[in-house]
């Protein structure tokens, strides 16, 4: 049971420059780190896991300050990009080789639990280079759990896994944030999947944090264009696009009640194209359906909504440059700008 | 542009006309290959190859030749790899330069490697006195022979351990770190192993490139005579020594002694290529030779 905080932590590599960021992490409590390519993930979990030097700041565990600590008295369970795993070993001896380092003698007998607890045990004897992307995942993070880390530091889970083996592995981190006594640092660029796992969020942007918070207050309050799209918000237009629109016109609507930087909000619903007086008419562009419903894309003035037909449809699927009409509840409009941003992004 | 070697981009191309273009062309330098070595085996008769692979004059300037690239070997593993290591994992200013100086021994005639031992070590330069002193006496010597060895095959080494210590992905070894292991520990259990598949075939190279010498050889040590860890009779290298005889007008000896030494060659290849198949070797079959 391990209380990790990071304090002020700053760092560069290349001229990049990370920070400062600061970070609790309790033990049962998953954080997922979002952020663009290049906005400092990987550096971040690098600095934290003693590859890059800090310039500033702390990364205490338990009250220990790790800071000037090489990579392997960190106790850091770290899976780089790519999972890093041993190719001249096979999966066993992957999962034993923290054991072997500490001269444990009997370690294929001791990382036997392990190798169960992630159905490696018919595949143990195999090469990383005949392994699914699924067993690979696995084979990782039952690697990482040998070492007994005090926090597990994943870089980029599901990059290149298929669709199966990424359901696979979002039940390995649900029952890892259950069951494990340490805390669960995870990188990612795919928010859908973030949102599945993860217990509070850390936004990432060009090497500051640009949001923290858990899933209802991101949703809440996306305050920036790239915050909102990022979490999902399919309706994100900024300024400049809402100026376009004349007067009374469902851009001139959205553009009195956003932020200085835009508005964003989610699929607005479809409504019966008779009576209602209120809502909005587009042109159809598309319509594809999905689980929650129609998806519907249509165009206003000179913007592209997305909107949403709930299941089971009450009217006929629309047709392509056909008329639809929608309303969209003010509640739901989140206005994006730099006040959002600074207030959410406490010390 | 497009070459021979580029994997044809449209189906069309693969047409019976382009098959056959491609089996000329590559099928020209294969004969390019194997036809010399036909010819010495085709022109002395087999039962001159035998007795001369049992004659003892051949027999010394084959354990000579052996003897010394062995060594040649052994002196690119202990110098060469940590080179190759610290041009592929240390950025330092000149390394550039460092490179080049790698790849000179590749590009200079051995001959004129040869003419400029001989100007340091000649007896009576101070170099010669210093190395006779040290019991390195080099002018005439196995020592003449392993120097000449190494400077003309340790490249091959450093050039593979240098591809192949770049070529260890840093993530595996950060992964190893995290683990718990050391600089040290994570060398030799994930850098060196996952290297070692390409130093060995650098190895390999550096070999055979240093037993086919014969230009720094003819000049540095023409004869070589007992001395340092070689105590046999006065001999040469087996290249000399088919030089002499083919000078000599001795053309079936020549040819003999050449095959005798080509199966020797074969025959080591071969066994790696036996390693391979039955395990003896960290590597995969089919990963070091094709």
């Amino acid at each position: 049971m391990s209380v990790w905080s990071v304090e002020g932590l700053a760092s560069h590599v290349d001229g990049f420059r990370l920070g400062p960021i600061d970070l609790d992490l309790r033990p049962g409590h998953a954080v997922a780190v979002l952020g663009s390519s290049g906005a400092g993930k990987t550096t971040l979990l690098r600095t934290l896991a003693g590859f890059v030097p800090a310039d500033a700041g702390r990364v205490v565990r338990d009250g220990v300050d790790l800071t000037d600590r090489p990579p392997e008295e960190r106790a850091l369970g770290y899976v780089p990009q790519g999972l890093g795993l041993f190719p001249h070993r096979t999966v066993e001896r992957n999962v034993t080789y923290p054991l072997e380092l500490r001269g444990v003698t009997d370690a294929l007998e001791r990382t036997r639990p392990l190798l169960e607890r992630f159905r490696l045990t018919a595949i143990a004897r195999r090469y990383p280079t005949r392994l699914s992307g699924g067993e690979l995942e696995r084979t990782a993070i039952a690697r990482a759990l040998a070492a007994e880390p005090e926090l597990i530091a994943w870089d980029e889970p599901w990059q290149a896994l298929d669709v199966e083996a990424r359901y696979e592995l979002g039940r390995v981190f649900e029952e890892l944030r259950e069951t494990a006594e340490v805390p669960v640092v995870v990188v990612t660029h795919d928010p859908s999947l973030a949102f599945a796992v993860a217990d509070s969020f850390l936004v990432l942007r060009a090497g500051r944090v640009g949001l923290r918070g858990d899933a209802t207050a991101l949703l809440e309050n996306p305050a920036d264009a790239f915050t909102a799209r990022f979490i999902g918000f399919e309706n994100v237009f900024d300024r400049a696009t809402l100026e376009a629109g004349p007067a009374r016109s469902f851009t001139a609507w959205l553009r009195e009640r956003a932020g200085p930087e835009g508005i964003a909000f989610g699929r607005p619903e479809v409504v019966p194209s008779t009576g209602l007086t209120g809502a909005w008419e587009g042109v159809v562009r598309s319509a594809r359906p999905t689980p929650d419903g129609l998806a519907v894309t249509v165009v206003v003035d000179a913007l592209s909504v997305a909107l949403r037909m709930p299941l089971p449809l009450s009217a006929p699927v629309p047709s392509v440059r056909a008329p639809l009409r929608f309303t969209v509840d003010e509640k739901n409009l989140h206005p994006l700008g730099p006040v959002g941003l600074s207030s959410t992004d406490h010390p | 542009m497009s070459t021979l070697l580029d994997p044809p981009r449209r189906r069309w191309r693969t047409g019976p006309y382009w098959l056959a273009l491609q089996l000329v062309l590559s099928g020209s330098l294969l004969l390019l290959f194997l036809l010399p070595i036909y010819a010495l085996f085709t022109y002395a008769p087999p039962q001159r190859i035998l007795s001369d692979a049992a004659n003892p004059v051949v027999r010394a300037a084959i354990g000579l030749t052996l003897f010394a690239s062995g060594i040649a070997v052994l002196a690119a593993v202990v110098f060469a790899i940590p080179l190759g290591y610290l041009l592929a994992r240390r950025p330092f200013r000149g390394r550039s330069v460092v490179e080049s100086l790698v790849a000179l021994p590749v590009v200079v005639p051995h001959l004129l490697v040869g003419v400029g031992f001989f100007f340091l070590l000649v007896p009576g330069s101070p170099l010669y006195r210093f190395t006779t002193a040290i019991g390195f006496p080099v002018y005439d010597t196995i020592w003449g022979v392993v120097l000449v060895m190494v400077f003309v095959s340790a490249p091959y080494t450093v050039l593979a351990a240098d591809l192949s210590f770049r070529a260890v992905d840093g993530r595996v070894l950060e992964a190893a770190r995290s683990l718990g292991a050391g600089p040290g520990a994570a060398f030799l259990t994930v850098t060196f192993p996952l290297a070692l598949r390409g130093i060995v075939a650098g190895l390999l190279l550096t070999w055979a490139r240093a037993v086919s010498e014969i230009g720094g050889i003819l000049i540095l040590a023409y004869t070589v005579y007992p001395g340092g860890p070689y105590n046999g009779p006065v001999t040469s290298t087996l290249s000399v020594l088919v030089y002499n005889l083919f000078q000599a007008g001795d053309l079936k000896d020549a040819a003999a002694v050449s095959s005798v030494f080509l199966l020797i060659a074969f025959v080591l290849f071969f066994l790696v290529r036996l390693g391979e198949r039955s395990g003896w070797v960290p590597w995969r079959r089919g990963e070091l030779l094709p």
